[in-house]
């Protein structure tokens, strides 16, 4: 892994990026960011995009706001059950392999063979991401579930989801996962005082999740 | 360690999240109480009261059932950790947890967590994530919470 200078985060991005293009070629080269970028669908890459800002329906609300700040892949080794998922002490033991980070505020991977999901009713995981710059940053993230009818539509209710034996094509699952970093001091230190809540999608062949993490604003 | 080879899939795809505005808390606490300790500054709150008010649920906080029990880091920035109960206009119990953060700056956000009668009128609450982001008083003796679902 090419550990970047510190600072430059447009040689960093690049690393990431795999390409045959070297960093530094790059880094002198804005237009050449600018064109790789175009090539990529949004959120696939490692350009930055607009806040979104959610408010209530008074103007006395606070608004919130939640910008893309990275996403990773991670990508299951092994899965165990101590008990069944129907007793209440029911544990799931799913291993990490490993995986990649992109994105506008962090590249790096998983590190492999770093820690599971040790889920009960949701996930519970716990395991170690490797920045670019080689830091280890270490995540506990909590995950919720829930099943509905139908995907949100915003501004209408979800409803409850059909009733078993229900077609799994009529339900839509919703993942959600906010996790907890701990980085060390310098330039990862943002995630020591940030509130992340993401977007959590699973993928089979090969058995992943893909996480989409934003910065609460 | 054993080495991992990341697999060639398609799958670099953005999840969107919306939040929804669903209700607020204004909630009453002692002063805070601080005692430092290995891992910074501990500071106990309790909770004495509060309402909370939205267009599917209304509750008050049970008194004296909980409250912030955050840690003031050596970097000023408080580790938000808070549990509570509220009891429902309709007789219903709901527990409430926050993990989040309070800085210097204002910036006071955290994580929601509610659990609820899974066959009560609540029960939408259950495995719901909320956002949260709140405004303390300059006494931090009231502190309004306001809650999104993170859809």
């Amino acid at each position: 892994m090419s550990a970047p200078s510190a600072g430059d985060e447009s040689i960093s991005r690049r690393s990431f990026l795999g390409g045959a293009t070297t960093a530094g070629a790059v880094a002198l080269s804005g237009l050449k960011l600018s064109q790789a970028a175009a090539d990529t669908p949004p959120g696939s890459g490692n350009e930055a995009l607009p806040p979104t800002w959610f408010e209530g329906p008074e103007p006395n609300i606070p608004q919130v706001g939640l910008r893309w700040a990275f996403s990773a892949r991670v990508f299951f080794a092994d899965r165990v059950m101590i008990n069944t998922m129907d007793s209440p002490a029911g544990r799931g033991y799913t291993s990490v392999g490993g995986g990649d980070i992109w994105g506008p505020r962090l590249q790096g991977r998983i590190l492999p063979h770093s820690g599971a999901d040790y889920y009960k009713t949701t996930f519970t995981t716990y395991y170690m991401f490797q920045a670019a710059d080689g830091a280890l940053i270490f995540i506990h993230n909590r995950g919720t579930m829930r099943r509905f009818a139908a995907p949100y539509e915003r501004g209408k209710p979800l409803e409850p989801p059909p009733a078993p034996p229900a077609k799994q094509d009529s339900v839509w699952t919703r993942f959600r996962a906010t996790p907890v970093f701990t980085a060390p001091l310098g330039p990862h230190d943002w995630m020591n005082h940030t509130v992340f809540v993401a977007n959590s999608v699973r993928r089979a062949n090969p058995d992943h999740t893909v996480f989409t993490y934003y910065e609460v604003l | 360690m054993r080495e991992f080879v990341v697999p060639k899939t398609d799958t670099k795809v953005l999840g969107r999240i919306e939040l929804a505005y669903a209700f607020k808390l204004t909630a009453h606490y002692d002063p805070p109480q601080e005692s430092h300790t290995p891992r910074g500054t501990f500071r106990y709150q309790d909770i004495v009261g509060g309402e909370l008010s939205g267009a599917r649920v209304a509750a008050s906080v049970y008194p004296d059932s909980g409250g912030q029990y955050d840690t003031v880091r050596a970097d000023r920035v408080r580790d938000v950790d808070a549990h509570f109960m509220l009891k429902a206009d309709n007789g219903e119990w709901l527990y409430v947890e926050h993990v989040g953060y309070r800085r210097t700056d204002g910036y006071y956000r955290a994580i929601a967590y509610v659990e609820t009668d899974l066959k009560g009128a609540y029960e939408w609450m259950n495995n719901t994530t909320f956002v949260v982001t709140a405004k303390e008083s300059a006494d931090q003796r009231e502190v309004v919470f306001y809650y999104y679902t993170a859809n």
